[in-house]
C-alpha cells in the first residue's frame, strides 16, 4: 500500500535536512509502528505523507497504491484515503466541528466523484460514530477543538478517522497527554478500524500504546532514516533497553 | 475661528457649503436650530475638512478623499426593502425623509426628527463633539431628518426595531435620538442600504442614551453602494448598570467613515462593541472609537475583525479614556486582521489614556494572513485549499456574530457576511 | 489597600529629591554670545576648526529651521521655549578639544570621579573596573577627554569626539552624517543640526568586533546652557559594536534644552547595540527646573542581516520626547527596542520607536515598561509600519504600563500600518497596578510592603534589564529605585 524510496527531505525555510534516505514498506492490513527518540524525523515523516508544505522532498519517492503522491495537494492525498491524526489537532474557532465535519466529508465524496451525504444520513453517521467513542453531541457543536482537553482532542481526531473510513491512517504520537482511560477509548477506536485494506502507521515514543494497538512490524527511526525494523518484540527489546544499543549498532 | 489666511476650498467643500446656501429658508429649524447651522457650515468653511495632521483623522484625510459630492436631488425616490429579519418593526427612512406610517410597539413613541428641528428642541443635541467632529459638522448643518425614539420605562421589545434606511441617490442626513428608559430591553438594527449604483452621499448620526439597568442590542449594518460615501456616527451614554451590545458590519460603500464615540455615566454600566469589517475593491474605511469611562466600576471590551481584500484599505482607531476616579475599570480591546492581497492595506491606533491606578486595561492588535497550520489541518482532511480559505475567512468572522443571542440575526447576519465573502473572496 | 496606600504617600512625599547628581562645578568656561544667529553659528565651527563644507551644512539647516514650527503633537505641556535665552557654546576655558588625560584640568577629572565615570585607563587596566569601557567624555559643548584611543586604533576601531571626526576623518564624516536623519528631519534635529558642540564618534571597519564597550558620558554644568550632541555610529560589514551613553546635569531652578540626534548605520551582517541610561534633572517637587530633553535618535539597517538594537532606560528629565527608531532596509534586517520608562514628580514622557520596515523578511521587537507615579505623565507612542515590498515582516510588540498612584497617568498611542499581506504584526499592551495579590503574597512571605514593591517593579522591568550590559544592568536597576523615592529599593 505504502512504498517509501530513498526520501529525503528538509524544512523549507532554513533547508534543515530532517529525513535523510528513508525506506519504509507498509502493506494493506498492516499496522506499522514507527518508534524513535526526540528529533528523529517521526513528525515531519507524518507531514511529508499527508502533504504539508513547509517540507521539501528533495530526493526519493513516496508510492500509495502505486501512484507516485508527492504532486498531489494534501487535500487530495486525504480524499484518496490518507489520514492523519496529529499529535496536535488544530484549533479553528469559529468552524463548529459539525460543520467541519460534513464539509470534510463532502468534499472527499466529490473529488472522488460520490454522491454528497444527505443532511440525515451524515447526522445518523456522526451519532453513531460520536457514541463508539463517547463524544457528547455537546462537543460536536463547539468550534473545532476548541477548549477541548487533551483526551477530547485526540478522540475528536479518531472520530474524524472513523467518519472519513480512510485507507491510510498515520497516528502522530496519539498516546501523548492521555489518561489510560482515554488511551482505551482511543485505542478501541482505532483497532475497530483494522481490516484487511487499510493500513496503519503508529507514530510513538513508547511502548504503552502498542500493549493496545499490536503491531505487526517495528520500524526505528534515527537521524531520518530506518535504522532497524522487526516484528512487536523489537518494540519491547526498545522499551527495556532504550535506543542506545540499536542506534550503536547501526553506526 | 482665528485670523488665518482662508484655505482655498476644495470641490466638496464648496459642494456642501453650496449646498446649505441653495437650501437656505427651506431646511427645516427655528431660529436657535438655524443659528447652530450657520456656525456650523461657517466653520466649515473656515476650517475645512479635515486632513491627516488632524491626529483624529490621521489615516483617512477626509481633504482629499472626498474629491465631489453628488447634488441632493429632493426628487430621489427609493423602495423600501424587506425587513433583516422576519416580524421586525421596520421604520422607514428613504432618502433622508422618514415615513411615519404604520404602527409603533407599545412603550415605543416615535417623533419625525424634523419636528424637533422646527420647534427647536433639537437645537441643543446638534452641537459637534469637538473640533475635529467633522461628520457632525456636515451633519448638524444639512440634517433634514430622521426620527426620534422614546422608549418608556420598563417595555421590553420583543422583535427588533429596524431603522431602514435606503437611499437611491445624492443626498441624505439623517438624526435620530434614542432614549431607552430604566430596564428596558430591545434590540435595534440600524441599516444603511442602496438602492442601485448611483453616488450618494450619507451622513447619519444616531445618538443613544441608556438609562439605568437597561440592556440594548443596536446593530449598524452598513451595505451602501460601491459608489457611496458614508459618514457614520454613534454617540451613546450608559446609566447606571446598563448594557449596550454595539454590534458593527460594514460591507459596502466608497469611502465610509464610522464613528462611535461614548461614556459611562454610572456604575455598573457595561459596553460591548463588535465589529465586523468586510473590506474589497477600491474602497476606504474607517472605524473610530473613543470610549470615556467617567465613573467607577464599569466595564468594557471591544472586538474588531478587518478582512480586506483587493486594494482596500482598512482603519481602526481605538481610544479608550480612563477618567481619573475611574477605578476598577477593566476595559479590553482588540483589533485582528486578515489582509488577503498585496495591495491591501491596513492601519490600527489602539491608544489608552489611563489616569486611574487600580484599573484592568489591555489592548492587542494582530495583523495577518491566513493561518498556515490551520489550513493544512482542513486539507489535510480532504478539504481544497479555496474551500479551506473561504471556511477560515469566514470563521475569523462568524465567530463574533455568534455571540448575539438572537438565532433568526445570527442567521440574517451570517448570510450578508457569507454573501459578501462569495462575491469578493 | 492601607499598604499600598502608605507606600503611595510616600512617594508623594519624598518625591523628586532625592537626585544625587545636582551639585554644581566652578569651573571656568568660554562661552559664545547668548542667543541664535548666523554669527553664533559661525563662532561654533570657527572654535571647532571646521572645514568650510561643515558650516555650509550647519547655516543651511539653520534657515530651514527657521522656517520650522515646535511640533504639537507629543502629550507634554511646558512653556514655549525662548531659543535666543539660550547659551549655545560653553566650554571649560582653554580647551578646544579633548586631550590626553594628564591633560585634562585636575577639577574636571574630580566631577567625572564624582559622578562615578571611570576615565584612567590605568586604574581600568588595573582591575579597578570589572571590564574594560572606553569613555569619551562630553562637558557642556566639548568633548574633554576619550580614553583608550590607541588600544581602539590597533584594533582598527576609530573612536573619537565627532568634532575631531570632522576635522581628521572629514570623508567618513561626509559620506554618512546627516543621511539617517537628515537636516530637514525635524524641528529639533534642524536645530542640532546647526548648533551641535560634541559628540562621539564610531567607525567599526568590516569584520572587526569592537574589543571593548563604547561609552559616551554627556554632562550639562553650565546655566543657561544648551546642550546638543551629536553621535554617529558606523559598523561595516560583519562589524559589531555595543555602545552606551550616560548623563546628568546639576539641580537648579531654570530648565535647560538638550537636543541631540544620534545616527547609526549598520551595513551588511552588522550589529550595533545602544545602550542609554538618561538621568537627566528631573526638576524638583513641584516641577521647577530640570531638563527639556528632545532627542532624534534612529538607527539605519542599510546592510542585509543587519541588526540594530536600542535599549533605554529613562529616568530623567523634566520633559523627554524620544524615539530611538529603526529604519529595517536592508533584506533579513532586524530592529529591536527595549524601554524602561520611569516618570515620577511632575516629569512627562513621551517616548517610544518607530520600525519601519522596507526589506523583505525583516524583524522587529519592541518592549516598552512605562512605570508613573506622582503626579506624572507617561506615555508610550510607537509606530510599526510594513511596505508594500516589505515580504514576511515580522513584528511583536509588547507594551506594559504601570501606575503608582493616582494622580498620575499612562498612555498608550501605537500606529501599526501594515500594506502587505505577508506581514505579521502583533501587539499587545496592558496597564495595571501592582496586584494586591502579589503584593498580598509577598508580605505573607515576610518581605516588607517597600522591599515586596521594589521585587515586583523590578519584575515588571525585568525583560529590560537583561539587554542592558552587565556593568549598566545593576546601575540602571538602582537608579529605577531612586528614582521611585523610597518607595522601592
Amino acid at each position: 500500500m505504502l512504498e517509501i524510496k530513498n526520501l529525503h527531505a528538509r524544512i523549507a525555510e532554513d533547508g534543515t535536512e530532517i529525513i535523510r534516505g528513508l525506506n519504509l514498506t507498509v502493506k494493506a492490513g498492516e499496522v506499522a509502528a514507527i518508534m524513535g527518540p526526540n528529533g528523529s524525523g517521526k513528525s515531519t515523516l507524518s507531514y511529508i505523507l499527508s502533504g504539508r508544505e513547509d517540507y521539501e522532498v528533495t530526493e526519493g519517492e513516496i508510492l500509495y497504491n502505486g501512484e507516485n503522491i508527492l504532486e498531489l495537494e494534501a487535500s487530495e492525498r486525504a480524499a484518496k484515503g490518507i489520514f492523519l491524526a496529529f499529535q496536535y489537532p488544530v484549533e479553528i474557532p469559529g468552524v463548529a466541528t459539525m460543520q467541519f465535519l460534513k464539509v470534510a466529508m463532502n468534499e472527499q465524496r466529490k473529488y472522488r466523484g460520490e454522491d454528497e451525504l444527505t443532511t440525515p444520513e451524515f447526522m445518523r453517521r456522526v451519532k453513531e460514530a460520536a457514541a463508539e467513542l463517547k463524544i457528547a453531541p455537546e462537543m460536536l457543536r463547539r468550534p473545532l477543538n476548541v477548549g477541548f482537553s487533551g483526551g477530547e482532542k485526540k478522540r475528536a481526531e479518531i472520530l474524524q478517522m472513523a467518519l472519513l473510513e480512510p485507507k491510510l491512517c498515520v497516528l502522530d504520537e496519539t498516546d501523548s497527554g492521555l489518561d489510560i482511560d482515554a488511551l482505551k477509548i482511543v485505542a478501541d477506536g482505532v483497532n475497530a478500524l483494522r481490516s484487511p485494506d487499510r493500513a496503519v502507521i503508529v507514530i510513538t515514543h513508547y511502548q504503552r500504546l502498542l500493549d493496545y494497538i499490536v503491531p505487526d512490524t517495528v520500524h526505528v527511526l534515527y537521524k531520518g532514516q530506518v535504522i532497524k525494523s522487526g516484528d512487536k518484540t523489537l518494540a519491547h527489546e526498545l522499551e527495556a533497553n532504550g535506543y542506545a544499543d540499536i542506534i550503536e549498532a547501526a553506526a | 475661528m482665528n485670523m488665518q489666511q482662508a484655505i482655498k476650498m476644495t470641490a466638496a467643500e464648496t459642494a456642501l457649503v453650496d449646498a446649505y446656501t441653495a437650501q437656505i429658508g427651506d431646511l427645516p429649524g427655528d431660529g436657535s436650530v438655524l443659528s447652530v447651522r450657520d456656525t456650523l457650515v461657517h466653520e466649515l468653511k473656515t476650517a475645512g475638512l479635515p486632513t491627516r495632521r488632524v491626529e483624529s483623522w490621521h489615516y483617512t484625510d477626509l481633504r482629499t478623499l472626498l474629491r465631489a459630492v453628488p447634488t441632493a436631488d429632493p426628487t430621489a425616490f427609493a423602495d423600501r426593502v424587506e425587513a433583516l429579519v422576519a416580524g421586525a418593526t421596520v421604520l422607514s427612512v428613504r432618502n433622508g425623509h422618514a415615513d411615519l406610517k404604520g404602527n409603533a410597539p407599545e412603550g415605543v413613541t416615535i417623533r419625525s426628527y424634523t419636528d424637533s428641528l422646527l420647534d427647536g428642541s433639537a437645537a441643543a443635541g446638534l452641537a459637534v463633539l469637538g473640533t475635529d467632529d467633522a461628520i457632525g459638522r456636515i451633519n448638524g448643518g444639512l440634517v433634514r431628518g430622521g426620527l426620534e425614539l422614546v422608549i418608556a420605562d420598563g417595555t421590553e421589545l420583543e422583535d427588533p426595531l429596524e431603522i431602514q434606511l435606503v437611499q437611491s441617490l445624492g443626498q441624505a442626513h439623517t438624526r435620530f435620538p434614542v432614549s431607552f428608559g430604566a430596564n428596558t430591553k430591545a434590540t435595534v438594527i440600524e441599516r444603511h442600504l442602496s438602492t442601485n449604483a448611483a453616488e450618494s452621499l450619507i451622513s447619519s448620526v444616531s445618538d443613544i442614551t441608556v438609562g439605568e439597568g437597561a440592556e440594548i442590542t443596536w446593530i449598524v449594518l452598513q451595505q451602501q453602494g460601491a459608489a457611496d460615501t458614508h459618514l457614520g456616527q454613534i454617540r451613546f451614554d450608559l446609566a447606571k448598570d446598563a448594557k449596550l451590545h454595539l454590534f458593527l458590519i460594514n460591507a459596502g460603500g466608497k469611502l465610509v467613515r464610522q464613528e462611535i464615540h461614548g461614556k459611562t455615566s454610572g456604575e455598573g454600566a457595561d459596553f460591548k462593541l463588535r465589529g465586523i469589517n468586510l473590506l474589497g475593491g477600491e474602497s476606504h474605511t474607517d472605524v473610530t472609537f473613543t470610549l470615556g469611562h467617567n465613573v467607577p466600576h464599569t466595564t468594557s471590551t471591544e472586538i474588531i475583525r478587518n478582512v480586506v481584500f483587493d486594494r482596500a484599505k482598512g482603519v481602526f482607531q481605538g481610544k479608550i479614556l480612563v477618567a481619573k476616579d475611574a477605578q476598577k475599570t477593566d476595559a479590553k480591546m482588540a483589533c485582528n486582521t486578515l489582509l488577503l492581497s498585496d495591495d491591501a492595506d491596513l492601519s490600527a491606533k489602539p491608544e489608552l489614556e489611563i489616569f486611574a491606578d487600580d484599573v484592568q486595561c489591555g489592548h492587542g492588535a494582530t495583523v495577518a494572513d491566513i493561518d498556515h497550520t490551520q489550513l493544512f489541518y482542513l486539507m489535510a482532511r480532504g478539504i481544497p485549499e479555496n474551500k479551506a480559505r473561504a471556511m477560515l475567512v469566514n470563521a475569523f468572522v462568524a465567530e463574533i456574530v455568534e455571540e448575539l443571542d438572537d438565532e433568526p440575526l445570527v442567521e440574517a447576519l451570517e448570510s450578508v457576511i457569507s454573501a459578501w465573502l462569495e462575491k469578493h473572496a | 489597600m492601607p499598604a499600598v496606600q502608605e507606600t503611595i504617600d510616600q512617594v508623594r512625599q519624598i518625591d523628586v529629591d532625592q537626585y544625587k547628581y545636582g551639585f554644581e562645578t566652578t569651573i571656568e568656561v568660554e562661552k559664545a554670545p547668548k542667543g541664535l544667529s548666523e554669527d553664533i553659528i559661525r563662532f561654533i565651527s570657527a572654535k571647532k576648526s571646521e572645514p568650510e563644507w561643515m558650516l555650509e551644512w550647519r547655516l543651511d539647516a539653520y534657515r530651514r529651521w527657521l522656517t520650522m514650527d515646535e511640533p504639537t503633537w507629543a502629550r507634554v505641556n511646558y512653556p514655549k521655549i525662548d531659543f535666543n535665552d539660550i547659551y549655545y557654546y560653553a566650554a571649560p576655558k582653554g580647551t578646544t578639544g579633548p586631550k590626553s588625560l594628564d591633560e585634562v584640568d585636575p577639577e574636571l577629572l574630580k566631577v567625572y570621579e564624582k559622578l562615578g565615570i571611570p576615565l584612567k585607563e590605568q586604574e581600568m587596566l588595573a582591575g579597578v573596573q570589572k571590564s574594560k569601557i572606553a569613555v569619551d567624555a562630553v562637558f557642556d559643548s566639548v568633548s574633554v577627554v576619550t580614553t583608550f584611543k590607541e588600544e581602539l586604533k590597533k584594533a582598527g576601531v576609530i573612536f573619537m569626539s565627532i568634532s575631531e571626526a570632522i576635522r581628521e576623518h572629514p570623508d567618513l564624516v561626509k559620506k554618512y552624517l546627516g543621511t539617517v536623519v537628515p537636516t530637514t528631519d525635524n524641528y529639533y534635529a534642524t536645530l542640532n543640526s546647526a548648533v551641535f558642540t560634541d559628540g562621539s564618534f564610531v567607525f567599526v571597519p568590516k569584520g572587526v568586533r569592537c574589543p571593548m564597550e563604547l561609552s559616551t558620558y554627556f554632562r550639562i554644568n553650565e546655566k543657561n546652557t544648551g546642550q546638543f550632541e551629536r553621535t554617529l555610529i558606523i559598523a561595516e560589514d560583519n562589524a559589531y559594536v555595543s555602545y552606551l551613553e550616560g548623563c546628568t546635569a546639576p539641580q537648579r531652578d531654570e530648565n535647560q534644552l538638550h537636543a541631540a540626534v544620534v545616527e547609526l548605520i549598520a551595513l551588511d551582517e552588522a550589529e550595533i547595540k545602544y545602550s542609554t541610561v538618561q538621568n537627566w534633572y528631573p526638576g524638583d517637587k513641584h516641577g521647577k527646573g530640570g531638563i527639556y530633553n528632545f532627542v532624534t535618535k534612529r538607527g539605519d539597517c542599510r546592510g542585509k542581516n543587519s541588526k540594530i538594537s536600542w535599549t533605554q532606560v529613562e529616568t530623567g528629565s523634566a520633559i523627554t520626547w524620544k524615539y530611538p527608531s529603526c529604519i529595517l532596509r536592508g533584506d533579513g534586517s532586524r530592529g529591536e527596542f527595549y524601554s524602561i520608562a520611569v516618570s515620577n514628580g511632575h516629569q512627562q514622557i513621551d517616548s517610544g520607536t518607530k520600525m519601519i520596515h522596507l526589506g523583505k523578511n525583516t524583524s522587529s521587537r519592541i518592549v516598552s515598561k512605562g512605570i508613573a507615579a506622582g503626579v506624572s505623565e507617561n506615555t508610550y507612542r510607537g509606530q510599526v509600519s510594513a511596505h508594500r515590498k516589505a515580504e514576511n515582516a515580522r513584528n511583536f510588540t509588547q507594551c506594559d504600563s504601570l501606575l503608582i498612584g493616582d494622580k498620575c497617568g499612562a498612555h498608550t498611542v501605537p500606529y501599526i500600518e501594515a500594506k502587505n499581506s505577508t506581514a505579521q504584526f502583533e501587539h499587545e499592551a496592558t496597564t495595571s497596578k501592582i496586584s494586591e495579590d502579589q503584593l498580598f503574597y509577598c508580605l505573607q512571605r515576610g518581605i516588607p510592603t517597600e522591599a515586596a514593591i521594589a521585587l515586583i517593579v523590578n519584575g515588571f522591568v525585568k525583560e529590560v534589564i537583561q539587554e542592558l550590559p552587565m556593568e549598566f544592568a545593576v546601575e540602571a536597576q538602582k537608579l529605577i529605585g531612586i528614582s521611585l523615592e523610597g518607595s522601592v529599593g
